[in-house]
């Protein structure tokens, strides 16, 4: 296949080309050379660059021209109107947004509801597989230089390994006994969440409807806290909440107390914060 | 290493070995009969990859737009201790407000080995009571398929009510005023039964509910419903076909002792083996052919092709109409007057008649 | 499956050319029907993604939704095909509704397979009881495209409708190919087998047209291929510019994704239409019009509702309606198989194979017998007919031939002789009132027939309760369906 000469082919040379590398890169995946289909894509991609090159100047000129049926152009009439204006930056580094989430939170929780609390009551969100690497970069700056800043975001050790917790993420201030997770604390945490978020939404005067739709969401997951989703009183989900959580309090104490006096005790400073790996079972033997 | 392993390692060659999983093990049960799947499955070898190899793709792949879709609604039922999922089965089974454990046994203190896994799945599984376990996400089971262990890696949970274990399997696809699509819904049961007869070689057999949860989006939205799965009659289709699965062994004792189906790459990966050879490698094992297999086979249209001219190409109940014949080419020379043989004598003058009658016709 | 079928099929197999297992028609088919081919996004219970539909094979109207998990934009592709099929539909209903009778004619919905219907029906489901007033309002023709596509596919359920019709379900049941039912639900590969370029075998034909990236599937799904390499990529140049607030370049984004639609969509239009002209060769079988008045009942009777203000369908049927519509089918479909067969003499073949018919040359007939056993003498003709067909019904069995069906022939004597059987028949009705029959009312000797026990008078449908008389067992009366706030308020996500 030709090298792609940038301006020098029409819209419609260019658009039957991106027609045949479109069939040459699927025929590649079908017949599983990931090769071939790597660099046709590439190919591919290049010429539906140049195809959009080729177009602006067209418009820019003036010539609103295109090989398009008469269909296509009156359907996108309503292309300009669409279009949003891209959100304004965060204005917190990634780890200290996190924080605020976390400190919101006092629970352990999973990167999905970090991002989701923080759009709901700071009004930025971020991709959660950054957060995901933010536990590394915590870990590397810890072994580095420990304890030499005030907090860091840490993970959550499940009860019997001491290991970290998949997927979620705690303060490292925090007592052991909240960031250890045994067999009921995921439900604990649960509804200790919903009583923070309540709690919040009561504070603030008129919560953005993200807010309302997060507390929505864990008062779907509790008994009795609400009928549906525009009849949702935070102070009757904090309830209803409460009512659960001391069915399990005493339970969960208990086997969160017992893990975090093991770690106290067995672990280094950088596994009591980011756990271990090595086989430490609770107190029945079994590795 | 065990002389199977060794062999089954040999077939598998240099590739990197594909794992049974409930998807593979309910497609193995559709097609009981045929050995080259079981082997070539057995020996992990990647058959859509030597399908492909050799110019026969496979006709399926999946839309990322449909994997995204699942994994997003498999995560959202599960996220916050599967609190969702704990609210369906609070509704749904009555199960008490004081059980509300979640245990991941995705890792073992971050040990992510089959065996670690298994048995730490196991051990949970037995002693843990009511009180202290209620659901089970990630489990690792094995089963016996072909006289060898698969190790099936359920994106489920399990749990546990008045000691006995539900299977949990949570799909993607829609259940509409309380319909949904019959294929996917079969599919879906016959996986659950898989994973029903995997926790029971565990457990025990009175240890594991024969009615299953299966969990899907209500309607348009994303919103989980639960529906019972009664899998009875899955769980006799698996265990009988499991049991008409060939030994292995027995398998690999009607094939010469070289047979492999390696690519030989080179170090850039790239396969050196002619195709025909692989090819060749490939039809040395008895297979089975059906039109059930374009769907469930990644091999189907190589052994399509090497099925042409059956009347088994032609699906199931052609070929019972036909009387069982093997061949297209006898079916017509009966058809026209070739002398039949005793036991088709009677499929012969059917034919026969029929032909006589289409001719008239026509 | 029938032998006559398999061996067709297994003919086909041998030639590389389908082989026709009928030689009638047995679906109207509209000289102008809507082709409707829909599109859908992967993983999602209906999610529009496109759509190619109109009623002029050179003028496709092609609808795209950019966005297709947006829910706005899913109800805007609602109504933009709300034009199309309201406007289609109103062209047969420019009148008011006869005051009596029915529409001359009606309009007729072509989907290219079985996943079309479904998809046809799921439509349905989540756009007629939307609201066009209030929160989540929607254009107003949305819940009425709801209602006639809900229309069309309840009574695509009934076997012998043809409103709405999956193509390759009609092709399939015309002819007969060289491969499987499985394989025979791609579109493209059975008019391969059908319709074959030239220079071509059938058989070649359909394994061209299993080429994904050569011959798209007809829809709704579309090929995992396409999604992962085409597809995603513009509708992530969609997302794009629409976040960076650049409108050429969003236009030129979408521009981009239908082009990409449209390589998917074009290649089905073409085969619907050469199916449409394959199939208007056959002539039509004897009953196909008796349907289609069927038809065009049902549809005058949902335009009158709809006039009237009728309610829309519920989500499910009671029990009532339930077990109606389930008597009616049950009915209904074997009276279409009796039909076929008396229309059609290579389906009748099928019931002369397993011995519910016979076919055979008229050898003796004595058309002025008479009946003097009684009061008053009765005309009783009796014929004698010679078969090589197996003759399985014994004397005094009623049977019937296909192109007399308003004459009783019993079986008076059947008797061996050599390879043919002989059946004497006594004919009773179908002759006027006279004691000399009509010229051609009673077979002459040299004249071909065919003779069945298969029967065109059916018991009526058994009464069921009024829908107010439910009996408890059964739910008690169920209240009538009115749309809920939750209807019209559902998510489509
Ligand atoms: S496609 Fe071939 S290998 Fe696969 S199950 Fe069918 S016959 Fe066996």
């Amino acid at each position: 296949m030709a090298e792609v000469t940038e301006g020098a082919e029409t819209v419609e040379a260019l658009e039957r080309r991106i027609g045949q590398l479109r069939v040459a890169v699927r025929e590649a995946v079908l017949a599983g050379d990931k090769a071939r289909a790597k660099t046709l894509r590439a190919e591919l991609k290049r010429a539906e660059q140049a195809w959009e090159d080729v177009l602006a100047e067209a418009e820019d000129a003036g010539i609103t021209q295109s090989a398009q049926s008469p269909h296509s152009r009156q359907s996108a009439g309503n292309a300009g109107r669409t279009a949003t204006p891209e959100q304004t930056g965060p204005l917190l580094p990634l780890r200290e947004q996190v924080h605020e989430a976390l400190s919101l939170l006092q629970v352990p929780a999973a990167p999905k509801l970090i991002a989701t609390v923080h759009e709901a009551f700071f009004a930025t969100t971020f991709p959660t597989t950054r957060v995901t690497s933010l536990r590394r970069d915590e870990e590397r700056s810890f072994r580095a230089a420990p304890f030499a800043r005030p907090y860091y975001i840490c993970a959550a050790l499940a009860a019997d390994f001491l290991s970290p917790s998949r997927g979620l993420l705690a303060v490292s201030t925090w007592p052991m006994e909240r960031r250890v997770i045994g067999s009921l604390s995921p439900r604990v945490d649960f509804l200790q969440a919903a009583i923070r978020i309540a709690e919040a939404i009561e504070r603030i005067p008129a919560p953005v409807p993200a807010a309302r739709r997060l507390l929505w969401r864990f008062a779907a997951s509790i008994p009795g806290a609400a009928a549906d989703a525009s009849h949702i009183q935070p102070e009757a989900v904090r309830q209803a909440a409460e009512a659960e959580l001391s069915v399990h309090k005493d339970a969960d104490t208990r086997t969160r107390r017992e893990a975090a006096a093991r770690a106290r005790h067995q672990l280094a400073d950088t596994e009591q914060l980011f756990g271990t790996r090595s086989f430490r079972p609770a107190a029945d033997q079994e590795a | 290493m065990d002389p199977t392993e060794a062999r089954l390692q040999k077939l598998r060659g240099r590739a990197m070995p594909r794992n049974h999983n409930a998807r593979t093990i309910s497609a193995l049960a559709t097609n009981p009969g045929c050995g080259r799947r079981a082997l070539m499955d057995a020996a992990g070898a990647d058959k859509q990859k030597l399908a492909a190899y050799t110019g026969y793709p496979a006709p399926f792949g999946q839309s990322q737009f449909a994997i995204v879709r699942g994994n997003a609604f498999e995560a959202q039922v599960k996220e916050n201790g599967a609190a969702q999922l704990l609210s369906l089965l609070r509704e749904q089974l009555r199960l008490d407000i004081t059980e509300a454990h979640y245990s991941d046994l995705g890792d073992v203190g971050g040990n992510e080995t089959s065996e670690v896994r298994h048995a730490r799945t196991k051990r949970l599984l037995t002693t843990v009571d009511e009180k202290q376990g209620t659901m089970f996400d990630h489990p690792l089971l094995r089963l016996r398929v072909g006289g060898r262990h698969a190790y099936l890696e359920p994106d489920l949970i399990a749990f546990q009510l008045h000691g006995k274990c539900h299977v949990v399997e949570i799909k993607s696809f829609a259940v509409i005023d309380g319909q949904a699509d019959p294929a996917k819904v079969a599919a879906a049961a016959i996986q659950s039964a898989v994973y029903v007869l995997a926790l029971r070689d565990l457990l025990g057999e009175h240890k594991v509910h024969d009615e299953t949860i299966l969990v899907c989006p209500e309607n348009f939205s994303s919103k989980p419903v639960a529906t019972p799965v009664d899998v009875r009659r899955q769980l006799t289709v698996v265990k009988r076909q499991l049991s008409r699965i060939a030994r292995i062994e027995d398998l690999l004792g009607c094939c010469p002792d070289d047979l492999t189906f390696d690519l030989e790459a080179d170090e850039n990966g790239i396969p050196r083996r002619p195709a025909r050879e692989v090819e060749a490698a490939i039809r040395q094992v008895p297979a089975n052919y059906a039109p059930e297999c374009l769907s469930t086979c990644e091999l189907c249209y190589l052994c399509r092709d090497e099925a042409h001219g059956t009347t088994a190409a032609l699906g199931k109940p052609v070929r019972e109409e036909l009387g069982g014949i093997e061949y297209v080419r006898t079916v017509l020379d009966l058809a026209r007057g070739a002398a039949p043989p005793p036991e088709t004598e009677e499929v012969a003058a059917q034919l026969i008649r029929a032909a006589g009658i289409r001719a008239a016709l026509l | 499956m029938t032998l006559l079928t398999a061996l067709a099929r297994a003919l086909a197999a041998e030639t590389g050319r389908a082989q026709p297992i009928r030689t009638v028609r047995h679906v109207h088919l509209c000289d102008r029907p809507l082709v409707l081919i829909p599109l859908q996004l992967a993983g999602e219970a209906c999610a529009p993604l496109a759509a190619m539909v109109g009623d002029d094979r050179d003028k496709p109207r092609m609808l795209t939704v950019y966005e297709p998990r947006d829910r706005t934009q899913r109800f805007d592709f609602a109504a933009d095909l709300a034009d199309v099929v309201l406007g289609y539909i109103d062209s047969y209903t420019t009148a008011d509704p006869p005051s009596e009778g029915p529409y001359p004619d009606a309009p007729q919905l072509l989907v290219p397979n079985d996943g079309g219907v479904s998809f046809t029906r799921l439509l349905s489901r989540s756009t007629r009881f939307r609201r066009t007033e209030g929160e989540y309002a929607v254009r107003h023709t949305v819940p009425l495209l709801g209602r006639w596509l809900n229309f069309y596919s309840e009574r695509c359920e009934a076997p012998a409708s043809a409103l709405l019709l999956s193509m390759t379900a009609v092709l399939a049941d015309h002819w007969a190919t060289g491969q499987s039912a499985t394989e025979d639900a791609s579109l493209a590969s059975l008019l391969g087998w059908i319709d074959p370029p030239p220079g071509m075998t059938g058989a070649a034909a359909a394994r061209a047209a299993e080429d994904p990236v050569r011959c798209p599937p007809a829809g709704p799904a579309t090929d995992p291929s396409f999604d992962n390499e085409v597809l995603a990529v513009r509708i992530a140049a969609i997302r794009t510019a629409r976040a960076s607030g650049d409108g050429a370049a969003l236009h030129r984004a979408q521009l981009a994704m239908e082009a990409a639609l449209r390589t998917q969509l074009e290649p089905t239009w073409e085969l619907m239409w050469r199916a449409v002209g394959l199939l208007r060769v056959l002539p039509p079988g004897g009953h196909v019009q008796d349907r289609w008045q069927a038809d065009r009942r049902a549809f005058t009777g949902h335009v009158r509702w709809l006039r009237e203000g009728g309610a829309p369908a519920p989500r499910r049927d009671g029990a009532v309606p339930a077990a109606r519509k389930l008597a009616i089918l049950e009915r209904d479909a074997q009276r279409l198989a009796v039909q076929r067969a008396f229309d059609d003499p290579l389906v009748l073949a099928e019931y002369r194979l397993t011995g519910e018919a016979f076919a055979g040359v008229v050898v003796d007939a004595q058309p002025d017998r008479l009946d003097t056993s009684g009061k008053r003498a009765k005309l009783r003709p009796r014929i004698t007919v010679a078969t090589g067909d197996e003759v399985v019904a014994e004397p005094g069995v009623k049977l019937v031939s296909s192109t007399r069906p308003k004459q009783n022939a019993v079986v008076v004597a059947v008797t061996d002789d050599g390879p043919d059987t002989r059946v004497v028949l006594e004919l009773e009705g179908g002759m006027g009132h006279s004691l000399v029959p009509p010229q051609g009312s009673v077979p002459a000797v040299g004249e071909t027939v065919t003779y069945t026990t298969l029967r065109d008078d059916f018991q009526p449908v058994p009464t069921f309760p009024e829908i107010a008389d439910t009996p408890w067992t059964h739910g008690g009366p169920p209240s009538a369906y009115v749309p809920k706030d939750e209807d019209a308020t559902e998510e489509w996500s």
